[in-house]
């Protein structure tokens, strides 16, 4: 139980543990959790920035929607209006054709009846004079007309 | 002492015997001149085992999700880190490594202690070898070296750190300032004589309650083991000597549970009194 030369020996032991354990283990166990602990906060810094660009980038969208938003309303709005008066200038356009037509047609019909009227007229007159002819011819005998055609050509040859 | 109160019987059956050391003596008329062979195996084993796990565990050393051994001593050394960073005013990069293998080693050997009081014992005489000692810290010798170096890394850091407050603190502590003036130079030898007493309390301290347990929860180990085994090989079998071995291996069992505890709660104890001793050191002068 007393001093001897083992507390020299362990002495020796002891210090050439701490000198090697300290190089070989500690060191780099305490270098790797260093850079571990460096690396989880540069990627939880990195995280952070991650959300708040994101929470940029959301606003940002929101802002863009509500724009385009806007502009499709506005776009919407004049198409209508277009349309509207698109189809009322259609409206008026088919109108004035429908009566353009209309009164082009009642022209023609009544050109068309005029002529009928003219011809109708030329053939009556062709048939009375055919009628009359045979009418002349049945009736004709030169001794009963004969005085009413010299009177005729009497009247012509006075006149 | 216990040699003649044991003189009849053979070796090996008394408490006393088991606390002997292989001892090859190198000068046999010089008591200091002697190597105690089983502490000094036991301990250049653990070195080794530590060295080599260390050397193991060096290439497989990630700074990515550590796995494994790493993990497992990386929970030690965070443990280490903090306890340090608690205590300690500035940074030396020495003490953290420091704390760590005092803390390691004392545990490692204390942790033997796991191992039955009387088989190592009997195993060594089995090849010769007069005894032996399984528990390098129930050897005066392992502490008192730990304390020693420990406080040697102390004054070198109080001298190197404030060499003049120290030497003051030497004579002029703790009694100066109660006296007239023209006692004062009586009054220095006597501080010094106290001041030298409080410096070499360290590590007396130090070695001796690391020694002091250890040591006594392996007699407590051999105690159990020699009032609670029969006599004899023929009384093992019978009513008594069954009750007697369950008995033993119980209260073994409980002593062993504990006196694992006390060995990491002694381990604790010395590195983190090695941790404060060193901060005292470097604590800035008061004025």
């Amino acid at each position: 139980m007393s001093l001897d030369l083992t507390f020299i020996g362990q002495i020796v032991v002891f210090l050439t543990m701490v000198i090697l354990l300290t190089k070989l283990l500690y060191t780099p166990l305490n270098d790797a959790m260093a850079a571990r602990t460096q690396r989880i906060a540069d990627g939880l810094a990195a995280a952070e920035a991650g959300k708040n660009a994101q929470a940029d980038a959301e606003a940002e969208a929101k802002v863009q929607i509500e724009k385009a938003k806007q502009t499709a309303q506005e776009i919407v709005a004049a198409a209508e209006r277009r349309a509207l008066a698109v189809s009322e200038e259609s409206i008026a356009k088919a109108r004035h054709d429908s009566e353009m037509i209309v009164q082009s047609a009642r022209e023609e019909a009544e050109a068309e009846a005029g002529r009928l009227r003219q011809t109708l007229r030329q053939e009556v007159a062709t048939l009375a004079v055919m009628a009359a002819e045979k009418i002349v011819e049945a009736e004709l005998d030169a001794k009963k007309h004969a005085a009413l055609i010299e009177k005729v050509i009497a009247d012509g040859v006075a006149a | 002492m216990s040699e003649q109160a044991h003189g009849e019987q053979e070796h090996g059956s008394s408490i006393a015997d088991h606390l002997e050391y292989w001892i090859y003596k190198v000068d046999e008329s010089n008591p200091f001149m002697q190597i105690h062979v089983d502490t000094m195996i036991v301990t250049l084993t653990i070195a080794s085992l530590m060295i080599g796990f260390a050397i193991w565990l060096r290439g497989k050393i990630v700074a990515g999700a550590p796995t494994g051994a790493q993990n497992f001593v990386e929970s030690v050394v965070d443990f280490i880190n903090t306890t340090v960073k608690d205590n300690f005013p500035v940074h030396n990069p020495i003490v953290a490594p420091l704390a760590f293998t005092i803390f390691v080693f004392i545990l490692l050997c204390n942790t033997i202690d796991i191992l039955p009081a009387y088989l190592l014992g009997h195993i060594a005489h089995a090849f010769g070898a007069p005894a032996f000692r399984p528990v390098p810290t129930n050897d005066l010798n392992l502490p008192a070296a730990m304390g020693v170096s420990v406080f040697i890394l102390v004054l070198y850091y109080e001298f190197k750190l404030k060499p003049i407050h120290f030497m003051q603190d030497l004579i002029m502590q703790p009694f100066t300032n109660l006296v007239p003036w023209y006692l004062k130079p009586v009054i220095m030898p006597i501080n010094l004589v106290l001041k030298l007493v409080e410096e070499v309390a360290k590590p007396l301290s130090l070695s001796f309650r690391l020694f002091g347990n250890m040591f006594a929860g392996e007699v407590i180990f051999l105690l159990i083991a020699s009032l609670l085994l029969v006599g004899t090989v023929d009384e093992l079998l019978t009513v008594g000597g069954v009750i007697t071995e369950a008995i033993a291996i119980l209260v073994g069992l409980a002593w062993s549970l504990f006196h694992m505890f006390i060995g990491l709660l002694q381990a604790f104890i010395f590195m983190i009194l090695t941790v404060v001793y060193l901060s005292i050191a470097h604590q800035p002068v008061e004025h």
